[in-house]
């Protein structure tokens, strides 16, 4: 997916320059709605001309860690300052991907940020869309960018 | 006297990462003031003396270009510069914001120099 490579290069690009840290990607892969454990993930929808959702899926150590780099501070627990940080860099994500599909930016409509967090859930996949997953890594903890996109003619 | 700027976002975490990016910016504000979408910005507006804005557009309630219009069509603020900080900085998004009077753009990821570029020549 030509995707790939901008999922990359923006998700490194936010962590580096918003919240120091440094970032890895591992192998990207599909996502076949496999349940999600003990994470916390940020939606963006996208719709307009290309249709499909944005997803950042954090390990709850992960989702600490870049709270916590974000606003300076220790934290402990998934509250809602760990909600509005993970939606806010999932919105960054969906800005930068928006860009490159749509650099004129009247094309595609992007949704309010949200956030869902649980023991066990799945995000069910768009029909017919495109996907891809890219793993990061940093300090020793993981989480995915996961983008779904269908281009209507 | 000192300078006040009004930081508009949705979201608590991305208001608390502006302001440290304008001291890291080293512009001086003497009082940084919040709010959470359009509507609670006007009624900023109305009650504060702010020398400039710095807005986000994807917001609900009053999203950013709804607030710049607002604010156009008030003799009150009119005046006020804004700049628009957001992951929405596309052509078309940029020159309607442009069109009611947004005095640039600043994209999220953004970094403390890109935010005084933008802002310093405002104040």
């Amino acid at each position: 997916m030509e995707k790939t490579q901008h999922i990359i290069e923006a998700t490194q690009e936010i962590f580096s320059s918003m919240i120091m840290l440094e970032v890895s990607p591992g192998e990207p892969f599909v996502r076949r709605n496999e349940m999600l454990t003990g994470s916390i993930s940020g939606l963006v929808g996208l719709a307009g001309t290309t249709k499909g959702m944005l997803a950042i899926h954090l390990t709850k150590p992960a989702a600490l860690a870049v709270t916590g780099a974000f606003l300076g501070m220790e934290v402990n627990e998934i509250d809602e300052d760990v909600c509005d940080a993970i939606g806010e860099l999932a919105n960054m994500l969906a800005g930068s991907m928006k860009a490159a599909i749509d650099p004129k930016g009247s094309g595609v409509k992007l949704s309010m940020p949200s956030a869902i967090h649980g023991q066990e859930y799945a995000i069910d996949c768009l029909a017919r869309a495109e996907s891809v997953t890219v793993p990061f890594t940093f300090n020793g903890v993981s989480f995915m960018v996961e983008l779904q996109i269908r281009q209507d003619s | 006297m000192g300078k006040t700027v009004l930081i508009v976002d949705d979201s608590n975490t991305m208001r608390k990462i502006v302001s440290r990016a304008l001291r890291q910016a080293g512009l001086d504000f003497d009082q940084i003031l919040e709010a959470g979408d359009g509507q609670e910005a006007l009624a900023s507006l109305a009650d504060n003396s702010v020398d400039v804005v710095l807005s986000d557009i994807n917001m609900p309630n009053m999203n950013g270009l709804e607030f710049l219009k607002a604010k156009s069509e008030d003799p009150a603020i009119m005046d006020i510069p804004v700049v628009m900080i957001s992951t929405e900085t596309g052509a078309d998004i940029i020159d309607e914001a442009k069109s009611y009077g947004a005095k640039g753009a600043v994209k999220k990821p953004f970094t403390p120099d890109l935010i005084n570029d933008t802002l310093g020549p405002l104040l």
